[in-house]
This record gives C-alpha cells, structure tokens and sequence, in this order.
C-alpha cells in the first residue's frame, strides 16, 4: 500500500470518529436547556443508577484477558501466512499446522485447568 | 513460490536433541492433564528420564561417537551446531536433571507438587539450549525469552506465599525491562548492518570497520545495549540489583536450577553475540574488540561487588546469590578476553569449562540448603550450618567441597574453571581483571570457607531431610566437582573443538 | 527544507505519540494513563504507515491496542482503589530528565552521520547517494513467505509459539488457582456491581 492508499483509511478513521461526536454536539447545541435533579441523573435504561462506575473487576477478567492476548499474537502471525498462502507449498501448511498444534496444546491445557469455566 | 526443501537440506537432524526436548515438554504437558494430583511422581519420572535419554544422546555427540546431521549449521544457519552447542547442551541437561532431582522431594514437602515445575523447567532448559546455537540475533532473542518467562513463573511458584510472589514480580519487571535493552540493540545492530545473521553481521562489521564507515557508532550502540541485556541476565554489576532478592525469595530449587541456567544461557549468548558475530568489530582494524575494554571493566566491578558484599551476607540464599554475581565477573574475564583475536577460542574455551565447572558446584551447593530448609522456607541462615558435620557427615563433606570449588581450591572442579579464566585473561594482557580475579578469590574465600568453620567447629541441633533424590543429586553434584577437579583433561578433551571466531 | 505532506503526516502522529507517552507519566489517574497509552501506541502505529509497513501498522493495533492496554485496564481494574488518585511527590524527574536527554543526543548523534552518509535531506528523506530498496508493493506477502520460509525464519517462529504456550502456561497458573480459596477474590466485588443490563 502506498501512502496514498491509505487516504482511505485515514477518512474511514475520521468518519468513525465524527459518528459519535458529530450528534452529542448537535445535541449539545441545539437542545434547549432548563435542568432540573431528575434530568441531571445519570441515564442507565431508566433505572437508578447504584453505585459508583469504578468498581473493581474480578480476578478471572484477567485470566481471560491473558489467554485472549496468547491468541491474538497467533492471529498476527497467521495473517501474513494467510495472505502468502496461495503462493506457498505444502510445506508451509506443515509448518503452520505445527504452529497452531502447540497453541492446541496449551488451549487444552487451560480448558483441562479449568480456567477457560466462569465460577 | 519457493522450492520445498527436504528435511535433509535443512540439517533438521542436527537441532535432534533440542527439537525433541521441546516435543517432549509438549507430550509431558498433555499426559500431566491426566496425571492424578496425588501420583505427580510419573510426571517427575518422564521428566528426568527424559532428560537422561538426551543427556546420554549430547555426551555422546560431544565426544563425537555420533553425530547430529552433517555439517554444523541447520536452517540456513538461524540454528548452529558445532562444539560449543554440544558442550552447553550438556550444562544445560546436567543442570535440568540435578534441579528436577532437587526439586522433587521439596515441592511434596511444601505442599506445591504441580506437573508444570517439570514442564517449564524443560521449556527453560530448551531455551538455553537453543541459545546455545543460535546463529541469528532473532534466535537469540526468541531463546532468551523462552529461558526468561519459565524462570519468572518459577520463581512466584510458592504463590501464594509474599516473598514468592515478590521475587516473581521483581524478576519479571527487571527482566522485560532488560529484554527491551537486549531488543532496541539488536534493532541498532540490524539498523548498521542490515541483518541480524551472525555470520552476515561479521561480515558487515569487517566493512564497516575497513571502510571507517558511520555505521559503526550505531553498531556501537547495538552492541552496547544487547551487552546490557544479556548484562542482566547473568546478574554482571551494574545490572545484578534483582540477583539478591530474586534467590532470597525464590523456591530454593528453582534458585539451583536458575542460578546456573540463566548463567549459562546468557553467557552462552554473549560468546555467540560478542566473541561470534562482533569479533572483529574494531574502531581501528587489528585492534582487539572494541566491547573487550567495557567487558573487563564490568567484570572487575562485578567480582568486587558481588565477593565483598557477600561478606556481610547471614542468608545462604543471599549470600550464594552476591557469589553468584561474583562468578559472573570471573566469567566476564574470560569474555573479554575473546575480544583479542589471537585468545579467542581459549578464551571461549574457557567459558565453556567455567560454566561445566559452577553448574555442578552451585546446584550442589543450593541442594544442600534445600535439605536444611524448613518446611515454611525458614532456616536457611548461616546459623542451619552450624554442627552440620558431627550430625550429618557426609552432607557437610559434601558442601565442604562445594565450598571449596567456588573459593577455587585445588583438586576442585572450580579451581579448574578459575585456572582457565585467568589464563586467557593473561594471554590477552587483561592483567588487571586477572589481578583483581585472584585477589577477590582470597577475599571469597572468608565468607565460603566460614561456612566450613560453622559446619565443623560448632556445635548446634540441626534438622535435615535428604531424601533419595536429593541425595543422589548432592552426590552426583560432589562427585562431579571433585572429578573434574583431579582430572582437569575430561573438561579440557570436552572443549578441545569449541572455536567461535568466524573464518580467520 | 520542504514541507511536504509526509512531513506533516509524520509531525501529526509524532504530536499525538509523544503528548500520549507525556501524559501516560504526567496523569495521577492510573487509569487515564492506559487511556493515554493507547493514544500514545495509535501515534505509533500512523508511524509505521509512514514507513510503509502496514503489517506492524496493523500489529500495533490489534496486539498494544486491543489486547495489552485491556490487559493493563483489567489489571487497574482489579486493584481495590482502582480510582484513588496517587499523590506522588517524585524528586527524582530532574535525573530522568537528564538521563532522557542524554540518550536523546546520543542517538541523534549516532544517527545523524548515518543519515548524511546515506544522503538524506531534510523532511522529504530523498536518498541522494545510496538508494534503499524499494519496498515491494506486497510486503506483506513477503513477510508471511518469509516466515514460514525455512530459509529464513521459520525456526524463531516456531520457538515463538512454544514461548506463547509457556507465557499461557504461566497465565493460568499464577492467576487462575481455583484450589486455594475461591471466594476471597470474589468477594470484594460481588455487590458492587451496577446492573449491565441496560
């Protein structure tokens, strides 16, 4: 890709970014405005709101999390693979199986362990 | 396309004893998923028989009865396997096979028997391993990492116990933080010479020094930051803050086991970096290296550090961790001393036995803290020493030699690794760092050789456990220190091969 | 010294890199600063479209950005006062003020002779003397030949999969431990949390 090309993107990422903004500021400058508390409370689906936001998670998010990073940077690797596969041999394919293989082995590992159930 | 190559083309059998120590681990992983909790013996068993089998395989290809492959390189040199690959083979399965063997009977009796000590001390070991022969920056870093991760999990695997923990977090921040010196350099060594194969990095080196090109600053840039990469992990002053705490709070089997692998992954690193790929790296052409000034100054600072704190040590962990440090230096000696291209296999040469030499010693030594452990990791003070001998004779003769080996004392395996560091430091006019090596071995020898006082000339309770396995390791460990202490020629016959420096 | 549109480009996301990486050690709010991290990795990943490297371009987003700042919002998130604002009195940023400097000069100073070496002019990097290769149009192509290629790296990436099983095996075993007591990492959470339905 030259850095032409990637106009497009640069334009999909400020279309994407003025989704959102562009109607809160609409909002913010065409609605009128007469606050009162019931107005002022934060909105969640018409129930009251309990709590503060900032609650703390529980552990087993990151567990998860972890596991999810292992397999993204698999991903990554087998993105380009993926794109040179057709001009690739069988040998390739090998490799790659050996790859996923010995994720395979760790994937059935962290199920064995339990880690992968939500208690 | 490009043409399917044979497994013949790509020397794959010359990565054998590697290649099946990681297939291994992967089948051990699986079967200890089926391991009862109660029954985690088996998984110890396969562990240790299968290092056995590959230790029996590197001997064997060390003394050249059989031979891996043809030829020393295997995928397009990325993997190389020539002496020096055989030789840290066989520290690393030594090593791998006495920590197992140390380890078994202290898990159970703490309470922290899991399947994957084995499986990621093996992980660990196959990085050594792989460090060993890489012939590719890449391979470097790749093995450095898959050495490291094990060793931070090992080191919290006590979890939930604080120092523990503590250690596994220290390690592990210290440690990534160093990786990402080891990573910017091989980036500025990419960067000067447009490739991270050592071979193809000589090459480069050898233009850039003749033809005085700018390069060679980036070079000494990459060079510098990977040294301090490496520096860190095998604890070389200015990088050993995290040596003390990291062994004090550590399982103490996990201590033997890493005190010698880190070592010997890294140093094995370093001789493939510094005295392979940037031998000739020079800022004048014929001049010695240009890392050998900044190595033997880092290795004065680290025997003088690491012996004179350790004097004031009252933890055996502690203090054997500042010792350590202190072998660091030794070693560092030796790798400077490669940077003069007329010493340079000696020199390596005598890594390569310095290496054989503290692996014996050092797992020893921390095997027999192991059997005065306490349950709760309490006891591990001076004071466990003290009476040892009239309880326990044979165990206190044992650490005694131990003692002996790392002060550097005759007929011991460690005055043979001393020996050898010293002369090629000499050959290389480092007379300094030689100096400084044989003066901070009389100072170490205070704080070693109190050890013995305490052992034989007080008297206290002591309360010991040395199960089979552990006693077995304690005496293959002495036994192997005093062999090679008497018969210095079986490590010199070992080494006889190894030549790192790239074609004259 | 022409500006042109590349240098502009390369100034925008270097703004956005650097202001994101000052923030992450300016703010006192934890949390904010992994949002600032995550501003600070996009800057660099516009860096590498500039160099005409889509594939670490995209690296960049879907590993830093997607998955190691959730994992470092996660971490932040698990800590009891994950809101508390430290109140740091640091007397050490003069020295890591002097230390940044210093590597600063240093590598310009290496780099610079390097770059004149090679001829390079200004923001447009016209390369006078040694042309670099061009990057092949399909470098992406390229990379996922090379790294199955035996040839090249296909043994350090086969060890990478063994470093992810070991990293996952660490994973698991040091955080996830469902035998020694389950309920205590629970606990804290259980009523605090705001109802998600909506």
């Amino acid at each position: 890709m030259t850095l032409n090309e990637w106009i497009f993107v640069g334009l999909f990422l400020m279309a994407g970014w003025m989704l959102p903004v562009v109607p809160l500021l609409l909002g913010y400058w065409l609605a009128p405005r007469r606050p009162n508390p019931v107005k002022k409370q934060i909105y969640e689906c018409g129930v009251q709101t309990v709590g503060s936001a900032w609650v703390q998670f529980r552990a087993q998010y990151y567990v998860f999390a972890l596991v999810f990073v292992a397999f993204d940077v698999e991903l990554v690797f087998l993105f380009p693979w993926a794109l040179a596969y057709n001009k690739l041999g069988l040998f390739a394919l090998f490799e790659m199986a050996v790859f996923i293989l010995l994720l395979v082995v760790a994937l059935v590992y962290t199920w064995r362990k339990g880690a992968l159930e939500w208690s | 396309m490009f043409e399917v190559p044979g497994l013949g083309d790509l020397n794959v059998a010359a990565t054998l004893p590697v290649t099946s120590l990681v297939l291994g681990t992967c089948i051990l992983l699986i079967v200890d998923l089926f391991v009862p909790t109660d029954r985690k013996h088996i998984t110890a068993w396969l562990a240790a028989l299968g290092i056995g089998v590959l230790l029996v395989l590197a001997l064997l290809a060390l003394g050249e009865i059989t031979e891996f492959g043809d030829g020393e390189e295997a995928f397009s040199g990325m993997f190389v396997a020539d002496a020096f690959t055989d030789m840290i083979n066989v520290i690393a399965l030594i090593t791998a096979l006495l920590g197992v063997m140390v380890a078994y009977n202290y898990l159970e009796r703490t309470g922290i028997q899991r399947g994957e000590y084995y499986v990621l001390l093996l992980f660990a070991t196959a990085g050594v391993m792989f460090m060993g022969a890489a012939g590719d920056l890449v391979v470097v870093f790749v093995a450095l990492e898959l050495l490291s991760i094990p060793l931070y999990i090992l080191s919290g695997f006590r979890r939930p116990q604080e120092a523990s923990e503590e250690s596994a977090l220290k390690y592990f921040l210290l440690g990534a933080f160093a990786s990402g010196f080891l990573v910017y350099g091989i980036a500025l060594i990419y960067g000067a010479t447009g490739t991270t194969n050592l071979h193809d990095i000589w090459q480069a080196a050898g233009d850039i020094v003749a033809g005085h090109k700018s390069g060679r600053f980036l070079l000494l840039g990459g060079a510098g930051l990977a040294l301090v990469g490496l520096g860190f992990k095998v604890a070389a002053v200015p990088f050993h803050m995290w040596t003390p705490d990291v062994y004090q709070g550590a399982p103490t089997p996990v201590v033997a086991y890493m005190s010698v692998a880190a070592k010997a992954g890294g140093f094995a690193a370093m001789a493939r970096v510094l005295a392979s790929g940037l031998s000739n790296f020079a800022l004048d052409p014929g001049e010695a290296a240009v890392w050998q000034d900044t190595v033997w100054l880092l290795a004065i600072l680290t025997m003088l550090l690491g012996n004179v704190v350790a004097i004031v040590q009252t933890d055996l962990k502690r203090l054997l961790a500042y010792s350590s440090i202190a072998h660091a230096g030794y070693i560092l000696i030796a790798v400077a001393a490669a940077g003069t291209a007329a010493v340079a296999d000696e020199a390596v040469q005598s890594v390569a036995i310095y290496l054989m030499a503290y692996a014996l010693t050092n797992v020893g030594a921390f095997a027999v803290i192991v059997a005065v452990e306490r349950d709760d990791a309490t006891n591990t003070g001076l004071d466990s020493m003290r009476g040892l001998a009239n309880a326990r004779p044979w165990l206190a003769a044992a650490m005694a030699l131990f003692m002996f080996s790392l002060t550097g004392i005759p007929l011991t395996a460690g005055f043979v690794g001393k020996w050898f560091v010293f002369k090629a430091a000499l050959a290389a006019d480092l007379i300094p760092a030689a100096v400084v090596g044989v003066v901070t071995s009389l100072v170490s020898a205070f704080y070693y050789l109190r050890i013995v006082w305490l052992m034989y000339f007080e008297e206290s309770e002591v309360e010991v456990s040395t199960p089979w396995p552990l006693a077995w390791a304690i005496g293959v460990a002495s036994v192997g220190t005093l062999l090679l202490g008497m018969l210095p020629y079986i490590l010199t016959d070992m080494v006889r091969e190894i030549t790192l420096a790239f074609g004259g | 010294m022409e500006i042109t549109v590349e240098a502009i480009v390369f100034l925008v996301f270097s703004a956005i890199t650097l202001g994101g990486a000052l923030q992450v050690v300016l703010t006192r709010n934890l949390f904010h600063a992994a949002l600032y991290l995550m501003l600070s990795l996009f800057g660099v990943a516009g860096l590498f479209v500039l160099l005409t490297a889509p594939f670490l371009a995209g690296a960049q987003v879907v590993i830093y950005i997607g998955a190691i700042t959730i994992l470092i919002i996660f971490a932040i998130m698990l800590t009891p006062q994950v809101t508390r604002v430290l109140k740091v009195h640091h007397t050490q940023w003069p020295v890591a003020l002097a230390l940044a400097a210093l590597l600063f000069v240093g590598l310009v100073w290496t780099q610079t002779p390097l770059a004149d070496e090679l001829g390079a002019d200004g923001w447009s990097a016209d390369f006078t003397v040694e042309d670099p290769a061009d990057v092949p149009a399909d470098s992406l192509t390229d990379l996922g030949k090379s790294l199955v290629d035996p040839e090249r790296y296909m043994l350090p990436f086969e060890a990478a999969s063994l470093l992810l099983m070991a990293a996952l095996i660490g994973a698991v075993l040091l955080v996830n431990r469902p035998d020694d007591n389950p309920d205590a990492e629970a606990a804290p959470a259980a009523g605090a949390r705001p109802d998600q339905s909506g």
